[in-house]
């Protein structure tokens, strides 16, 4: 397969369940080798693109490729090229994890002995060693997600798609995820994960692309991102939802402000950084309004979220909500 | 894919890398149904219910039915035994739909089924996997009941050619009644409303089939329901091939063999193209 194959190609790709659109023309490319990230919140339409081009369900309309060959043409091919590992682990609750692994690596067609030589090496790879001969049913949920993942690198394919890793994971599972995702790559494995997540996006991924009520709302590299959504910013605390209101009523007749009403902040644009900062904190000084905390800060891929995805809106839509 | 080699960091243990050969697509898809099937019948023991449903269920019915109700049942011309059994028999055919359908709900509830559709592994060895593995555990079930029967006195009145037709029967039965679980249990999707609904369904009608009393005893609405009733056909061809009785009432009872082999020919026929078609479309939410 030549490298200048894309991974995935999707163009204009939707799928609509009645008359729900799920996903809507969803413009899509992740280069080989990277590792790239479908970011967005809950219902955002992540599964259903993931769905589609593991062949799992046809699009409604609209086209993808991946490593080469089209997904509902040549699904086979497709198969042949991915592993997938889904949202909710998917595994047979009435064997052993070890005998899970066995049975994938048998339908990935080795022969009996291989296939316990993989489930083996698996096993200590990934750590499962300790719960290996128990029956997947009666094993944790974050046990299950590592024999999921494992399960699904039975053979080295040419596209990892990973459906939410690591959500519900501990720190030392979540760690063994990404070694995994860094490795994979390390090895020319291209991969393919959704996140909510977007300290794990801005850890892994070298390209994120933004996913909200199934339209891409933003792509790039995590630096590309964080510039697209502005520069440094002033934040102010308040200590309670009280002064919260004040603040808004002292602070949004004079900045383009920002709220973020769950973490009682109101962000103020800083191009010129600290002397925004000193004409942010002497409005509110002057106001009398005690506050927790007012600092200059760089935009993370928080903002970009919530700037992005439209759960933040501006000003006047906000200053309603807070006021009503 | 010819690449071997690769270091792996950290632990030093590599991944399996290059996809093994595959073999041509029969031979791909035996392979696969076998591995399956394996993966089906290794479950078996280890789920209680499904156990139960074709161990101590049909035990149960059999004592039930024999040492309980059965003394106060009889049958002019015939010892119960003789009469109960082949109903027995009838009847776990029937209930072939209930372990078939929950079983395939279960796989797509659990996303096994989605598993498998998202590996290179041709789709129909998993749907033929699901009907074959459910089928064994069905002749399991059969089994029991029949040794238990004869262990209790049935006494069944079988030829050569006799046993022969009884064993063709069970086959056909298990073939049609398996292939409409599987169809049911893709529709319904949940292992416990396929549970439900199996049991509030199968179990009226069974009960209607003459499987435990005559039918021609019936009061009137019961009796022509089971007059018409589909297990009645088979739980009066079990009894016409293995007793030598004949039953009256409806085209279907007086011709109870060709009225099952009918019915088990209608319903393969129509659900095997219904399941397969679906199998492909569908996706677990
Ligand atoms: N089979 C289906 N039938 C109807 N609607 C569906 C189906 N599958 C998904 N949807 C809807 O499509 C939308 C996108 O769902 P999807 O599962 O792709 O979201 P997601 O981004 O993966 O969310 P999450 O982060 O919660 O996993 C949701 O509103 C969901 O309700
Ligand atoms: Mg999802």
């Amino acid at each position: 397969m030549p490298s200048s194959v894309p991974a995935v190609a999707a163009e204009r790709l939707t799928k609509r369940f009645g008359s729900f659109t799920a996903v809507d023309s969803f413009d899509f490319l992740v280069p080989r080798g990277h590792i790239v990230a479908l970011l967005g919140p809950n219902g955002a339409g992540k599964t259903t693109v993931v769905r589609m081009l593991a062949t799992l369900t046809e699009p409604t309309s609209g086209s993808a490729r991946v490593c080469g060959h089209d997904v509902v043409r040549e699904a086979d091919a497709v198969r042949q090229a991915i592993s997938l590992t889904g949202q909710f682990a998917a595994l047979e609750p009435n064997l052993t994890a070890r005998e899970n692994l066995v049975l994938m690596a048998r339908l990935r067609g080795y022969t009996k002995a291989g296939a316990l030589r993989t489930a083996d090496t698996l096993v200590d790879r990934y750590d499962i060693g300790e719960f290996r001969d128990k029956l997947v049913k009666s094993i944790s949920g974050g046990q299950r997600r590592r024999v999921d993942l494992a399960a699904s690198l039975v053979v080295q394919p040419e596209l990892v798609v990973l459906d939410e890793p690591t959500t519900g994971l501990d720190p030392r599972s979540r760690q063994v995820v990404w070694s995994t995702v860094h490795e994979l790559v390390g090895q020319g494995v291209t991969v393919l994960l959704t996140t909510q997540y977007l300290e794990e996006a801005d850890e892994l991924a070298d390209q994120i692309v933004f996913i909200d009520h199934g339209r891409g709302v933003a792509r790039g590299t995590p630096a590309q991102l964080r510039a697209q959504i502005g520069d440094h910013r002033v934040d102010v605390v308040a200590t309670d939802p009280a002064g919260f209101e004040s603040l808004v009523h002292t602070l949004a007749p004079v900045f383009p402000v920002t709220l973020v009403p769950e973490k009682r902040t109101l962000s103020v644009p800083a191009p010129r950084e600290t002397l925004d900062l000193a004409a942010v904190t002497q409005v509110v000084t002057a106001s009398g309004v005690p506050v927790a905390e007012i600092a200059l800060r760089r935009p993370t891929l928080d903002d970009a979220f919530l700037a992005l995805t439209g759960t933040q809106t501006n000003v006047q839509d906000n200053a309603l909500e807070v006021l009503a | 894919m010819t690449t071997a080699t690769m270091g792996t960091a950290g632990t030093g243990l590599a991944l399996p890398v290059a996809l093994p050969v595959r073999a041509n697509r029969t031979v791909r898809y035996m392979r696969e149904t076998a591995v399956l099937v394996g993966r089906s019948l290794r479950a078996v023991p280890r789920v209680p219910e499904r156990l139960s449903d074709v161990t101590i269920q049909p035990v149960m019915f059999t004592f039930l039915f024999l040492y309980v109700f059965g003394s106060a049942i009889h049958i002019p011309g015939m010892r119960y035994q003789d009469y109960l059994l082949p109903g027995l028999i009838g009847q776990s055919l029937a209930f072939g739909v209930i372990g078939a359908g929950v079983a395939t709900a279960t796989d797509f509830a659990t996303g096994v089924t989605d598993r498998f559709r998202s590996l290179p592994v041709t789709r129909l060895s998993v749907i033929t996997a699901q009907v074959l593995g459910q089928m064994i555990e069905q002749v399991l079930g059969m089994a029991i009941v029949i040794g238990i029967g004869l262990a209790l006195g049935w006494r069944p009145d079988l030829t050569g050619a006799k046993s022969l037709e009884l064993v063709g029967l069970i086959a056909l039965g298990l073939c049609a009644f398996t292939w409409f679980g599987v169809l049911m249990g893709m529709l319904v999707r949940s292992s416990d409303a396929m549970q439900g609904l199996g049991f509030a369904v199968m179990l009226p009608l069974s009960f209607l089939a003459g499987t435990f009393v005559p039918i021609s005893g019936m009061k009137e609405v019961p009796r022509v329901i089971g007059e018409w009733d589909p297990l009645s056909t088979l739980v009066a061809a079990v009894r016409q091939v293995c007793q030598g009785t004949s039953s009256t009432g409806s085209w279907p009872l007086e011709h109870p063999v060709v009225a099952m082999v009918g019915w088990c020919i209608l319903v393969t026929a129509v659900c095997v193209p219904l399941a397969l078609r679906r199998y492909r479309r569908v996706s677990a939410a």
